[in-house]
């Protein structure tokens, strides 16, 4: 059982960016602006780590954003925006990573172009703004193990599977497949907390 | 552990894209089947997932991307298509369907043309060739009728017959026949064909001392042969002394200009 925090900053946020979205579909340039004053660091810290070069990154962050602003119809303003614009961001640095490749296509297989996220957010998400959010995962994700750390890393940031992980860590199949799914589950346990 | 149990230890590693091929062949068919706790247990897992963005360092993108963006994104906006237009997909049906129709309709309007280019050509040389064939037939009707009609003088017993005796020994005998109501008929054989732009000329001499009176011009063809009549002579039998041919120049003369080649008394 959890205990939500009630953050009406938190919720402000989620009900901003939907209204910024929905503005897009008027070719509001403004509304585009702010939507990426408020998430172009995170977007391109994200798709920075991946790629890992600079001029590649803002390629690819221009891409998404661009994306965000031809096809903001297809954006479901009833779900959560940030984890929606993260994992497109994600994708789209993924595949600039390894185009073509094995990994790719599996990855391809189980995503679409505009990705699924959760209908409606968690509610501990409400619980805690991006701020706390983000310093919760830093913290819970930095006093892993380093084995268990790199594992997380490596599915996230490079996108390989178990069987991948485990051969570039030199560790069996099963404690990687344990080391991943109880760090998210920790982390799962640590969003959920109070402050 | 259930089967299901085993399923929702996979969601996570599912979200974070690490599952190998086998385990995500066998949660996709559970999914697939409609397990309704699963699906909302992956969707959460997947807002999970999103959250380790966060473990990326801390960067700052340049202005000079801010700025291509947004004069991208401002050309877009100022450029009437709006951000849902852009995408060929997503012009109205009706739009295309207008299109095709124009097109379809441009085709056939641009056919129709030039079949009835064709049409009117054709039509238009069908009747050219119809016309032709009228004057052709209308001139053989006019030969035959003069035929007929010269043929009736000469039959006629009304008609009286006047030998054009040469004046040159050398030239060939003429002949005429005068009815009094149906015409005159001059003709001959082997008659050189007068020189240069001249033509033989019938002149009617009056009884009473008067000048020659000049009536019809014609020549032989290439066999020397011609007949020739007048249906209104200008002048009666009974009051013409003679008949009388000269060459004259194209188009005949007033009065002769030559000495008379061939002469006949109307008896």
């Amino acid at each position: 059982m959890f205990l939500a925090v009630f953050s009406p900053k938190g919720n402000d946020e989620v009900s901003l960016d939907a209204t910024l979205m929905q503005q897009l579909l008027r070719r509001d340039v403004s509304a585009f602006e702010e939507l990426y004053e408020r998430h172009s660091r995170i977007v391109y810290s994200l798709v920075l780590r991946i790629l890992r070069q600079g001029s590649t990154a803002e390629e690819v962050v221009q891409d998404v954003f661009l994306q965000l602003w031809r096809n903001s119809a297809r954006y479901d303003t009833s779900r959560p925006f940030v984890p929606w614009l993260l994992t497109l961001a994600r994708n789209r640095a993924l595949d600039h990573l390894r185009l073509k490749s094995e990994r790719q296509r599996r990855r391809e297989e189980q995503t679409e172009e505009f990705p699924q996220i959760a209908s409606a957010a968690p509610e501990y998400e409400k619980a805690l703004d991006e701020k706390r959010r983000a310093e919760r995962v830093r913290s819970l994700i930095g006093s892993l193990p380093s084995a268990q750390k790199k594992a997380i890393e490596l599915a996230y940031f490079e996108g390989l599977s178990h069987s991948e992980i485990a051969a570039a860590l030199n560790e069996p199949l099963g404690t990687v497949k344990s080391w991943i799914r109880s760090a998210l589950m920790r982390l799962k346990e640590s969003l959920q907390a109070t402050s | 552990m259930n089967t299901h149990d085993q399923f929702r230890e996979l969601l996570e590693a599912y979200a974070l894209g690490s599952l190998d091929s086998v385990d995500r062949a066998l949660l996709e068919t559970h999914l697939a089947s409609g397990c309704a706790e699963c699906a909302k247990a992956l969707e959460e897992a997947r807002w999970l997932v999103s959250q380790l963005a966060y473990l990326a360092p801390n960067a700052e993108p340049s202005d000079m991307l801010k700025g291509r963006l947004l004069q991208t994104v401002r050309a877009e906006a100022a450029g009437g298509a709006g951000p849902q237009a852009v995408r060929g997909a997503e012009v109205p049906w009706w739009l295309w369907a207008g299109v095709a129709a124009l097109l379809l309709f441009s085709i056939y309007s641009a056919w129709n043309e030039q079949h009835l280019r064709r049409t009117v050509t054709n039509l238009q040389q069908q009747a050219e060739a119809q016309r032709a064939e009228r004057q052709k037939l209308e001139e053989q009707l006019r030969v035959a009728k003069l035929q007929a009609h010269e043929a009736m003088i000469w039959m006629d017993p009304k008609s009286v017959k006047i030998m054009l005796p040469p004046k040159d020994p050398k030239m060939p005998q003429l002949e005429a026949m005068w009815h009094p109501e149906m015409g005159l008929v001059v003709r001959g054989w082997k008659v050189p064909n007068p020189s240069g732009n001249r033509v033989l000329q019938l002149w009617l001499i009056p009884k009473a001392g008067g000048k020659p009176m000049p009536s019809m011009t014609f020549w032989p063809d290439a066999n020397g042969k011609f007949s020739a009549m007048v249906e209104n002579p200008p002048d009666t039998m009974s009051d013409t002394q003679a008949l009388a041919i000269t060459e004259e120049p194209v188009g005949g003369s007033p009065q002769p200009t030559s000495a008379p080649m061939w002469v006949g008394g109307v008896s």
